[in-house]
């Protein structure tokens, strides 16, 4: 089922937490709302579920208008960030809870019942846990368990506040690809929120990466990696440099190098902000005319990647480099040297 | 009172929120608002007379004065109890624990009868006291006596669970530093605990300022002497003094709010001046 | 902006962050007899055995003689007069109206009790604290008052006396009255304990409810009740222990006529008055009887509330 949320508006007080925000999710696509803590997408995913209700806006479910549709009835799968198993019933009651509370004439009997919970308790392998309680269980396991009940009322849609959030680092790992290969197999509409763009970048079709209450940029993982759309972008989603810089007719300069910039041609003379990421800087031993002098001031060499930290002799402003063991190695690069940095994939934001 | 800001989807705000406020109101604030219309009607010349007779003023002066020696003697030793619950081990803590709460589970008859039976001259404790002229029963000394055990478990509570969250490392660091442990006592653990004492000492004498029950029976009850307020309230009843047993009891409502407003406001304010007391 | 980043959040999962906060006050080194043998920050044997002397003795003078007290006294007169006391027709008929009137005081202070903790813990709204602060409010009125201000009311020359004396319905000196002010004295016990307990516990579970399809009383039933379970009976047994032995408020509505209008309490006065000790005692073991009860009961529902808050402490930490 698609979603289309239309100019969503959502006040606490008079603090705006969504301020219009519009999305459309296609049939069967897992989408990442990532963003830093405060920036909205947990009320958003509320929203979608039914479990807030916005300002002003509209949200429809395959074209059809939602807003007004209690959360009960919306058929939504929600897995909370705590996951919200009720802890006096057994995994098989809280998995069979919404078959149960159905209206009689669509209730299951109590053998399809039977039959369901433990086909879903299959599903997430946990079928041996179905008469545990809650808190006897792991994190890892109350996560699945969570999804279970999120899916045992069929949801068209699927939604999750922070999957893994409350998981330690290896369980994370291993339970956001499993995720993944479900939605594969299951193909439910599905929305996570995340503030780890290291696990949106891995497990989601698309990202919709969100800040201050608006949407910052929509893309798949890839374009939004290596097209940003904005600085805070930039900086929330992998490291970054980043120089001060003016423009001027079309041109930035950033120390010695001049940029063009065909769609800047009418900027005077005006501040910018030019971004970088560390493996797109290219370390010389020679000057080139279009590069930076700068001294290495730290070199982090454990892995394949080599990390190194360098100080700008113009302006001694702090950079960061990451180069391949291959390409560091063949520099014989020590710490104190100086050397000369040639950036690739500069984007140049004015400053206002 | 409006769910305006909170488009919470939970069920039942309305319902659950006018029930309440119905409730409150036909069994608390009508009721009770009831007393300061009928005392209104009364002269400021009646009035007065009602609550200032002398009869009426050796009472307050008894009621406060005994409350707050009951409240100031449960400071000492409901401390004191909550330390030895907290803190040390013995046979029959948990058994003693739960009993603290026995003067909450008591009726207060039953409590009344009791003390005024020990502690008269041939009771267990009172043909103790009594060589030394010490007369506790059917003296201002019972009322102190029962409005200790009514107050009883109010300061061991508050004090008991801010006890048991104070961290055993600070005291260790004092001790580390140099601290004795007379000295780790007066400056690390009583700041922590003063606004769980004050809370409770005045819980307790709220509590005993009130209290009926538990007084008459050991109290004697003579007027000027042993003569407690609310017994005030019920002689005039009993005599068809509506008006004067409202007024007294204006004035016993007025102290009461006062007290309740003035706990919950010292709460809140140690609630973020310290974060630690109940 | 009012709030900075961080705080929308911090709005939508104020339920979680108080749950994890009482993670972290657990957390602390609780101060156990583990961390009481450690000398460093204990006192002298003699010290300890002193402070342990002391309040032993003191909470014997207070507590333990006392009870011992009652049943001496009853028993004084042997075993017949004590069960002659308490079949004797008035103090059964004593009996029968002390469960009638916390019959009807108890439940109608749960339902109230749950309605307010719903609306205070689980929503917003403007005066909430106030509301809060009211809801104590009987707590602070001397009992006697209590008792008063419903002879204000409903006696013949109280707001609706006359009303009632012409419509021939008593509610003062009358069962009526008496459970009115029973009511009063035990209004804060069930919502007192459930407004923490619910706000502790936040609102994710109703609303995992409510996404699984169910309706507003099957979440209640389902969900809440059984999470509230052990809050509410603490509550209710404080409420009937206190329902049962009042005496100032009911004293002062009851008219104490004796076979009629008569608790248990009121009762014991009667007798003690007039001078049957033997029987005035056995009548208030009784009531003591149903003190340490109170007390055990407490006690149990005490030890299986915290089994229940260590499991939730570990569900969260993991």
């Amino acid at each position: 089922m698609s979603i289309e949320i239309k100019n969503i508006k959502r006040n606490f007080g008079s603090f705006s937490a969504l301020n219009g925000v519009s999305l459309n999710i296609p049939t069967g696509e897992l989408v990442a709302l990532l963003g830093p803590s405060g920036c909205g997408k947990t009320t958003l995913l509320r929203i979608i579920a039914g479990l807030e209700t916005p300002d002003s806006g509209s949200i429809h479910f395959q074209g059809e208008d939602a807003t007004d549709i209690a959360v009960r009835e919306r058929g939504v799968g929600f897995v909370f960030q705590h996951y919200a198993l009720f802890r006096h019933m057994t995994i098989f009651e809280n998995v069979a809870f919404g078959l149960r509370v159905r209206p009689k004439h669509t209730r299951p009997n109590e053998t399809e019942i039977k039959r369901r919970v433990h086909e879903l308790l299959n599903l997430v392998q946990l079928n041996w846990l179905a008469d545990r309680y809650p808190p006897q269980l792991s994190g890892g396991q109350r996560q699945r368990i969570a999804l279970a009940r999120a899916l045992a009322v069929e949801p068209k849609v699927l939604l999750l506040d922070e999957p893994f959030g409350a998981l330690d680092a290896k369980v994370r790992k291993d339970l956001r690809r499993w995720l993944r290969r479900l939605h594969d197999e299951l193909h439910i509409t599905s929305v996570f929120v995340t503030h780890d763009q290291e696990e949106a970048l891995e497990v989601a079709d698309r990202i919709v990466v969100m800040n201050q209450g608006v949407v910052e940029q929509i893309g798949s993982p890839q374009e939004v990696y290596d097209n940003p759309a904005s600085p805070f972008v930039y900086q929330f989603l992998g490291n970054v440099n980043l120089f001060h810089s003016r423009v001027h007719a079309g041109f930035a300069k950033i120390g010695d190098i001049e940029l063009e910039l065909d769609e800047h041609q009418q900027i005077q003379d005006s501040p910018a902000l030019a971004y970088v990421r560390p493996h797109d800087i290219e370390i010389l031993r020679y000057p080139d005319g279009t590069s930076i002098q700068a001294k290495i001031s730290y070199i982090h060499a454990v892995g394949p990647i080599v990390h190194l930290e360098l100080k700008r002799l113009d302006t001694n402003a702090h950079v960061e480099v990451e180069l391949t063991r291959e390409r560091f190695d063949s520099l014989k690069l020590n710490e104190g040297e100086t050397v000369f940095l040639r950036p690739h994939n500069l984007r140049v934001f004015l400053q206002n | 009172m409006k769910n305006k800001h909170n488009k919470n989807t939970l069920p039942g705000f309305n319902l659950s929120l006018g029930y309440a406020v119905l409730y409150l109101s036909l069994i608390v604030l009508i009721p009770l608002s009831a007393t300061f219309f009928k005392a209104f009607t009364l002269s400021w010349a009646d009035f007065w007379q009602a609550v200032a007779s002398p009869r009426v003023v050796a009472s307050y002066k008894l009621t406060f004065g005994a409350s707050l020696i009951g409240a100031l003697i449960n400071v000492v030793f409901g401390l004191l109890t909550a330390w030895v619950l907290t803190r040390y081990h013995f046979f029959g803590k948990k058994f003693v624990d739960a009993f603290v709460d026995f003067p909450f589970a008591l009726p207060t008859a039953v409590a009344g009868i009791a003390l005024s039976a020990i502690y008269s001259t041939n009771g267990w404790i009172g043909s103790w006291l009594e060589p030394f002229g010490i007369h506790v029963a059917y003296t201002p000394l019972g009322v102190v006596v029962a409005l200790t055990f009514i107050g009883l478990p109010f300061v061991v509570r508050t004090v008991q669970p801010v006890l048991e969250d104070l961290g055993a490392e600070v005291e260790e660091a004092a001790a580390s530093l140099g601290a004795n442990r007379w000295q780790v006592f007066y400056k690390i653990i009583l700041p922590a605990i003063w606004p769980a004492l004050i809370t409770g000492f005045a819980l307790a004498f709220a509590r005993a300022v009130g209290e009926y029950g538990s007084v008459i029976f050991i109290a004697g009850n003579m007027p000027m002497v042993s003569e407690i307020t609310p017994l005030i309230i019920i002689t005039k009843l009993e005599q068809y003094d509506y008006a004067g047993a409202t007024a007294v009891a204006a004035v016993m409502l007025v102290i009461s709010f006062i007290l309740l407003f003035a706990i919950n406001g010292f709460q809140w304010w140690s609630n973020r001046r310290f974060g630690n007391a109940r | 902006m009012a709030f900075s980043g961080g705080q929308i959040d911090a709005l939508v999962m104020l339920d979680k962050k108080e749950d994890l906060m009482s993670v972290t006050i657990s957390q602390y080194t609780k101060y156990t007899d583990k961390v009481a043998s450690n000398r460093a920050i204990s006192e002298a044997a003699w010290v300890r055995y002193t402070l342990i002397g002391l309040t032993l003795l003191f909470l014997s003078l207070f507590l333990f003689i006392p009870l011992a007290a009652v049943f001496t006294e009853a028993l004084r007169k042997g075993a017949q007069t004590y069960f002659a006391a308490i079949v004797e027709p008035d103090a059964l008929s004593a009996i029968k109206l002390t469960l009638i009137v916390a019959g009807i005081a108890v439940p109608m202070n749960l339902v109230f009790g749950v309605a307010a903790a719903w609306a205070i813990a689980k929503f917003e709204f403007r005066g909430k604290s106030f509301l809060t602060t009211l809801i104590d409010l009987p707590f602070a009125v001397s009992p006697v008052v209590a008792g008063l201000i419903y002879v204000l009311m409903f006696g013949l020359q109280g707001w609706f006396g006359g009303w009632l004396s012409d419509h021939d319905f008593k509610i003062v000196f009358a069962i009526p009255g008496i459970v009115l002010a029973t009511t009063f004295v035990t209004f804060p016990f069930v919502a007192r304990e459930l407004i923490p307990l619910m706000q502790a516990q936040g609102k994710e579970e109703e609303e995992a409810a409510l996404v699984l399809g169910a309706s507003g009383w099957q979440m209640f039933w389902r969900v809440t009740l059984p999470n509230i379970k052990w809050g509410l009976l603490y509550g209710v047994i404080l409420c009937n222990a206190r329902a049962m032995g009042e005496f100032g408020a009911v004293s002062v509505v009851s008219g104490h006529i004796r076979g009629l209008t008569n608790t248990l309490p009121l009762h014991v006065e009667i007798l003690y008055n007039e001078y049957n000790y033997a029987a005035a005692f056995a009548v208030a073991s009784l009531l003591a009887l149903l003190a340490l009860l109170t007390l055990a009961l407490k006690s149990y529902v005490e030890w299986q509330a915290a089994k229940n808050a260590a499991d939730i402490e570990k569900e969260i930490k993991e």
